[in-house]
């Protein structure tokens, strides 16, 4: 019958290859935990116990729940900020460094900008994104100039923006108010805060914004030719050029968005949640860092990103709950989270090599 | 060696194959591309492992687990593709595995020059040992290869298809060296497809033909006729292709220069020109130049001087984009490196260099199903073996994805179409449907420009004729006027007056 | 400006250069046999953090060295066997385990000493400071050379080592010919696979070395993420240096400067800007030798 057959396609399209594509993120995600309960148990805990707390006090909740998706915000965006970039073949590293230099730039702009809030706050926002991605169209350049590492320059890029913003707020900008002792800059109106999303905890609009980040970069891979020449880029550079994709162009509007994006993550914490820019507010939480290894686990497929970002964040926030009431450090997420990265990367082989490898010709195909 | 099997998951890349090679013999086996000679002496050299079967040297029976087991058992083998250390002299890579050493640890490189100069008494064969590999021609690599093989004192060595590379006159002084080498008492095993050599270098002829041992004969009970029907399994008929007028020219190139390196010029105010109807064939032995000239034509190199004229506009030192849009689209010579992505659909692959045509793409936005509909035809047209437009290109055959880029190029249906090596590892049914599609081009009234390393492929194809050798265009022949020999002597250098 | 102050200045260099030379030189073998290996940061910390430990609890210099030095080889392991014998993606390895070093240090930190941010100690021994006998007393060059550990002098030993190794020994020509090209080494024969991970626990023992200094040389603490892109900046020499040992002692000590220079105009320029020094001279000096270091030679 008809509908039968189609029903059977339909099931292996989606199911099958669905399947396919999450395998190997599962099954390292398993590893990853197994290697994780051996550490409890190495501290003395019985994993499954603390697993349960773990789990329970990041996704089964609502209080705890919320507390994963307010974190996963930055995180998520950082994802894509990274994806973007490395989907098209250029390792930036830079993302956290990109993130800084754009947020800072954003609270400036909302602190001493007069005019109606609302207005502010966008042009903060834009002004934010603006600063991201002239920070990541510099190392873009000297890539593009004097053919340097990416890989080493926007890494390094991140120490610099990170002394250089706590500088500017340990001195300039700094809140005079209260105390003074605290590093960070005064709070931003009112008016230009992110509205809550749930009056019992800090969720708030920024989650929107990331969802709404996922979709851009959704749109943008599938649907556009932009999206097609880049990722054909990141494939195989010297077959992009040789059908005509002008490869600097390429580079440098994605390393151009990734700081625009990257901008954003750190926009969403000040203006959905800290209310103003603290010293080390967005490097000792490692978001970037959170959001390049959900970008690896994911295999930079986009909506993978978005859940694994969530995933990982719920892991930081169990383990923080663990550290509270059991006196594991809460380091424990972090090694759990390398150690699913490490057993995803096994399987991935050719994908980061810049030159393709020739595939073997071996003997006739029937 | 005794039936001999090697299996690749469905695959029977050898199947039950017996060879026998007695001292002092000259050994050829032939058969087409995959028909399994690579396999069989990569086996014999220890490179792979056969599925089942036996190997006897002498009556002793063998194994190999790696070419260090083979080495020891004075096997060396010649390959085709050269396992050289670029940077390094040829008496460093000639020592490589035995190096000369001084106090045991440090390598004597003084040494290891004198040995090289031993070895080329020994055996006639001249090189410089302190001649850096990546400076030397590739006739004089070639030669640093076997003398490899002569330095690990081997008794049985195996060339694998070793005039690949070669122009028509180092050809002859190779199957020279093998001969002397024969003499000397060392048995030679060659593998080829060129079946002239065969007839004027081995003892006797093994005949190879989809993993299968068909039949072996001394040379003197044997044509190239028999032996082309054997490997083959059915008659070729020559092709016959009828003249053309030609209308306007499409493609000039006047006076190209592309500046190299060491102030050496590789591309030597090149000048040709290619008119609507007709296939131009370039012949010439890769490295003279074939690489870069393509690049410049594209736009993916920018020349130091001199006019590209494409349908009446100088393109030179254009981008790619622009050159496509004026109507050049290209065969590449290397479909791993430029034509195709290994990771990416078979839609990604067929879409490249159109995603801006209206049926593809509007504003930027990409329209999947015009790029589903454009691919399928593609591969329904010049069947392409495929599982589903989502699989990887990297899976397909090497045959099936250079269909692929064929169908891609010709779709752009351009006024000029650059065909570079287009049937190099293609499977004889391939190879006789891109000829076709290249003759159609041109019947239609298009420009091809044929770019190749077959000598024999150029002379079938082309209409008219140039050489290029160190980067100039050496000489212009009509397809009558053409013979291998003539073309030959301009591939190595010489000119044409010396021979009269 | 006088003569004391830039003995002293020099001085600090030397200091700040050894850690980043090692691991530079770790970093070299490893581009020599054609290994990408990012994970120099993981391989240094964990030595950090180990040779504390260690140090902790015997109050023995040598196995503390030697706690360090294993560690760092331990992690090199890891490395080789993801990424250079089941061929993981080298970006994917190196960061993960750079993050997981990270995590574990501060997780083991917290575990075992209960503490957080830094381990200070009155116990911990540090290296002892070797001041060469007549050497001391000249005046310039005694203060250049003044309180430097063992490690300093035999990093620079080490580097002849192996330039002497790659250059004029038989196994150091195959070892290059692996990162020459690796099918041809092994169709002659050579075991390159094995050559390549040997490398890489190379490259997390030098590196591990490089860790001991640092957290038992100028200072004897551990602190969370010390390492603070020395492993990068040490790419970044190894590649100056095209991979080449004494070059990488010139392009190390280049590193080392801007740390030291960072160092000390502290009383006069804000930290947080000095502290920028080293990693823009980084990027300057990449951009500026860049020319020279798209085709790497093979120097004799």
């Amino acid at each position: 019958m008809k509908t039968n057959e189609t029903r059977d396609a339909v099931w292996k399209a989606v199911v099958l290859r669905g399947w396919q594509a999450l395998r190997q993120p599962l099954v390292a995600t398993v590893f990853g935990l197994l290697v994780g309960a051996a550490v409890i148990l190495a501290c003395g805990h019985n994993p499954i116990e603390v697993y349960k707390e773990m789990f329970e006090k990041s996704f089964f909740k609502p209080y705890y729940l919320f507390s994963t998706l307010t974190r996963a915000t930055p995180i998520i965006i950082c994802a894509m900020a990274t994806g973007m970039s490395w989907r098209a073949g250029y390792i930036n590293l830079g993302v956290e460094g990109q993130m800084v230099t754009g947020t800072l730039v954003a609270t400036v702009v909302a602190l001493f900008l007069p005019g109606p809030p609302v207005l502010v706050a966008i042009i903060a926002w834009l002004a934010g994104m603006a600063a991201g991605a002239l920070y990541a169209l510099l190392p873009s350049v000297l890539v593009w100039k004097f053919n340097v590492s990416m890989v080493i320059t926007t890494l390094m890029l991140n120490y610099v923006a990170n002394y250089i913003t706590s500088y500017f707020v340990t001195y300039p900008l700094k809140d005079t108010s209260g105390d003074g002792l605290a590093l960070q800059t005064p709070e931003i109106a009112a008016g230009m805060r992110l509205p809550r999303l749930s009056s019992t905890s800090t969720f708030n609009a920024g989650f929107i914004v990331a969802i709404l980040v996922v979709l851009f970069m959704v749109f943008i891979t599938r649907k556009t030719v932009f999206g097609y020449e880049s990722k054909m880029g990141g494939f195989n550079p010297s077959f992009a050029r040789y059908g005509g994709t002008k490869q600097v162009k390429v580079m440098l509007i994605t390393m151009a968005l990734a700081g625009a994006i990257a901008s954003m993550a750190g926009s969403a914490e000040v203006f959905g949640l800290k209310y103003r820019y603290a010293d080390g507010m967005l490097s000792s939480t490692s978001y970037a860092w959170t959001g390049l290894q959900a970008a690896l686990i994911a295999g930079l497929d986009p909506v993978g990103m978005f859940f694994v970002s969530i995933f990982l964040s719920g892991l930081q926030i169990g383990g923080s709950a663990i550290q509270r009431s059991l006196g594991i450090p809460l380091e424990i997420a972090t090694i759990i989270q390398c150690c699913i990265t490490l057993f995803v990367s096994v399987k991935v082989v050719i994908r980061f090599t810049k030159k393709p490898k020739a595939v073997k010709e071996g003997g006739k195909q029937a | 060696m005794k039936h001999i099997t090697k299996v690749y998951g469905s695959l029977y890349a050898n199947d039950d194959v017996h060879l026998t090679l007695d001292k002092g013999e000259i050994l050829a086996v032939v058969g087409e591309n995959g028909a399994g000679k690579s396999t069989l002496m990569k086996i014999l050299y220890g490179l792979e492992q056969p599925t089942s079967g036996e190997i006897y040297l002498n009556g002793e029976l063998q194994h190999f687990r790696s070419p260090h087991d083979a080495i020891a058992k004075k096997i060396g083998m010649v390959q085709q593709h050269f396992m050289l250390l670029e940077p390094c002299t040829v008496a460093e890579n000639i020592v490589y595995g035995r190096e000369p050493r001084k106090n045991g640890l440090f390598f004597d490189r003084n040494a290891a020059i004198r040995i090289t100069e031993e070895l080329c008494d020994k055996y006639g064969l001249h090189i410089d040992p302190r001649r850096l590999v990546k400076n030397c021609p590739v006739g004089l690599q070639q030669r640093v290869e076997i003398l490899k093989v002569l330095y690990q004192d081997a008794d049985i060595i195996i060339f694998d298809e070793p005039s690949a590379v070669l122009t028509p006159q180092e050809v002859n002084e190779l199957l020279a060296t093998m001969r002397k080498l024969a003499q000397m008492g060392k048995s030679i095993i060659i593998i080829t497809h060129k079946l002239h050599e065969v007839m004027a270098v081995a003892d006797r002829v093994m005949v190879m033909r989809l993993g299968k041992y068909i039949q072996e004969m001394p040379k003197s009970e044997t044509s190239i006729e028999e032996m082309s029907f054997l490997m083959v399994g059915r008659h070729i008929v020559e092709r016959e292709v009828p003249p053309q007028e030609t209308t306007g020219t499409v493609l000039d190139v006047r006076d190209l220069v592309l500046a190299g390196p060491d102030e050496k010029n590789i591309l030597d105010h090149f000048s040709i020109h290619v008119d609507a109807g007709e296939i131009v064939g370039i012949a010439g032995v890769s490295g003279n130049g074939q690489s870069e000239l393509i690049q410049c034509l594209t736009g993916l190199l920018p020349p130091t001087s001199g006019e590209i004229v494409l349908k009446g506009e100088n393109m030179a030192g254009r981008s790619v984009g622009d050159i496509r849009n004026a109507g050049c689209a290209c065969i590449p010579e290397d479909r791993y490196l430029w034509g195709c992505a290994a990771e990416a659909t078979l839609t990604e692959t067929s879409i490249m260099a159109h995603q801006y045509k209206p049926e593809l793409s509007r504003h930027g936005l990409l329209n999947s199903k015009g790029a589903k509909a454009f691919t399928q035809k593609l591969l329904d047209d010049y069947d392409v073996r495929n599982s589903g437009q989502s699989q990887k290109a990297g899976e397909l055959s090497g045959g099936n994805i250079q269909k692929l880029i064929v169908a891609r190029e010709m779709e752009q249906n351009s006024p000029l179409l650059i065909a570079a090596e287009p049937t190099r590892g293609v499977d004889i049914g391939a190879i006789e449907f891109i000829h076709n599609k290249l003759l159609q081009k041109r019947e239609k009234g298009d420009a091809v420009l044929l770019i190749s390393s077959e000598l024999t492929e150029i002379m079938s194809l082309s209409d008219r004729i140039y050489v290029i050798y160190e980067g100039r265009a050496a000489g212009e022949f009509r397809k009558a006027d053409a013979t291998e020999e003539a073309l030959g002597i301009l591939m190595m250098g010489g000119t044409l007056h010396e021979n009269e | 400006m006088n003569s004391a102050y830039i003995a002293s200045v020099i001085n600090s260099t030397l200091r700040s250069t050894t850690p980043i030379l090692l691991a530079a030189l770790g970093c070299a073998m490893c581009s020599r046999v054609g290994v990408f290996n990012v994970a120099l940061e993981a391989q240094m910390l964990i030595a950090c953090f180990t040779s504390i430990a260690v140090n902790y609890f015997t109050s023995s210099v040598l196995l503390s060295v030697l706690a360090g030095v294993l560690s760092g080889a331990v992690v090199g392991a890891v490395v080789a066997i993801l990424q250079v014998k089941y061929k993981a993606a080298d970006m994917v390895v190196g960061t993960a385990l750079n993050l997981l070093v990270g995590a574990i240090t501060t997780f083991l930190l917290y575990l075992i000493f209960d503490l957080r941010g830094k381990l200070v100690d009155n116990r911990l021994v540090s290296l002892s400071k070797i001041n060469l006998p007549i050497i001391k007393d000249i005046p310039f060059l005694g203060r250049v050379l003044e309180n430097l550990t063992i490690i300093d002098y035999l990093s620079y030993i080490i580097a002849i080592v192996l330039f002497i190794y790659l250059f004029k020994t038989v196994a150091g020509f195959r070892t290059l010919s692996v990162g020459i090209n690796k099918s041809a080494a092994e169709s002659l024969g050579t075991k390159a696979t094995r050559i390549q991970m040997a490398m890489v626990i190379l490259s997390g023992a030098l590196c591990g070395l490089g860790g001991v200094v640092l957290s038992m040389g100028q200072v004897t603490m551990f602190t969370e993420n010390m390492t603070s892109g020395r492993g990068f900046i040490a790419m970044a020499a190894s590649s100056l240096g095209m991979a080449h040992p004494l070059l990488v002692i010139a392009s190390s000590l280049f590193f080392g400067l801007c740390q030291g220079i960072g160092l000390a105009i502290q009383n006069v320029v804000k930290a947080q800007l000095t502290n920028t020094l080293p990693y823009i001279a980084t990027i300057v000096a990449l951009v500026i030798f860049s020319k020279r270091s798209s085709s790497a030679k093979l120097k004799k």
